[in-house]
């Protein structure tokens, strides 16, 4: 193949992450790990409200912010077409689309890194500071967890986008 | 064909058994909450279908066609994920019991496997 002359590691990619098989199950994965991001803070939000929490801890507005600057943060990142990012092919990247790009991308990972700093300051200021004990703790590491799975989610589906363009270009030969 | 008559007879037994698992997790308990659990799986493959017939995948021009079909595998990799979490959200606050919980989950995957396994069958006649 020629892609092999302008690679840049000296370990190639393996074969089967080309296959389709394993971009649409990436694709999937990604879908189940946001699943389970909302549905952890849900949890949490479900189990502040119901007898079983008996501390003065509650959920509100501010434990679901940083979730939603991450989910956003994963709006923007995953919506970039990725083929405008290279600058060296200029049919892509006329009049400036790749600077473009970079500056949406910046600030979608700016969005998904706020969110997960936001995140830590929420369990910090609210759990640590105060000396909240462990069922009422809980909360605030599903708070955590559920920023942490937005990344992740993010980062599958970033990969498996990726995995595209080479699958692409195999059926065009 | 007696094959594929043996196969519906089998896959709809699975579905009644699921719906049963489903039905007496609610029904044993008086919590009626898991019957979302049907709800979301048999929503779950919607999202690829409608998505599948909104797509051209042979574009690859534009490749606009691809991430229509993303799309709906990430919503349908959502709503199956949201079948599993939801019972167990549900049994965290004690809404509903644990072995509530865990009869809806089997269930669900039942219910699930059979419209999965069913369209697998359905499509694999389509193409002969």
């Amino acid at each position: 193949m020629t892609m092999s002359e302008e690679r840049l590691f000296r370990f190639s990619r393996p074969e089967w992450l080309n296959s389709a098989w394993v971009r649409n199950a990436g694709v999937y994965a990604a879908g189940a790990f946001f699943s389970l991001a909302f549905y952890t803070l849900l949890d949490s939000a479900v189990w502040s409200h119901s007898p079983l929490n008996a501390s003065d801890v509650h959920i509100h507005f501010v434990d679901w912010l940083p979730f939603i600057f991450s989910t956003l943060g994963m709006l923007i990142i995953n919506s970039v077409e990725k083929a405008r990012l290279s600058s060296e092919s200029f049919s892509y990247s006329g009049s400036g689309v790749a600077w473009k790009a970079r500056v949406v991308l910046f600030l979608g990972f700016a969005c998904l890194a706020g969110g997960m700093a936001g995140g830590v300051t929420v369990f910090v200021l609210k759990y640590v500071v105060k000396d909240v004990g462990f069922p009422a703790l809980r909360m605030g590491v599903e708070n955590l967890v559920a920023n942490g799975l937005v990344g992740l989610s993010a980062v599958v589906l970033w990969i498996s986008q990726n995995m595209e363009d080479e699958y692409s270009y195999n059926l065009a030969l | 064909m007696a094959a594929g008559l043996k196969t519906i007879i089998a896959l709809s037994f699975v579905l009644a058994v699921g719906f049963l698992l489903v039905i007496l997790s609610c029904a044993l308990w008086k919590a009626y909450y898991p019957l979302l659990v049907v709800a979301t799986y048999v929503l779950a493959p919607i999202p690829n279908w409608i998505c599948s017939h909104c797509a051209n995948p042979d574009d690859f021009v534009e490749s606009s066609g691809a991430a229509v079909l993303d799309l709906g595998r990430f919503c349908t990799g959502f709503l199956v994920m949201m079948g599993l979490a939801l019972p167990v959200v549900l049994a965290n606050s004690a809404i509903i019991t644990v072995p509530a919980m865990i009869m809806s989950v089997i269930g669900g995957l039942l219910i699930y496997g059979t419209i999965i396994s069913f369209a697998m069958f359905f499509q694999e006649e389509q193409d002969f």
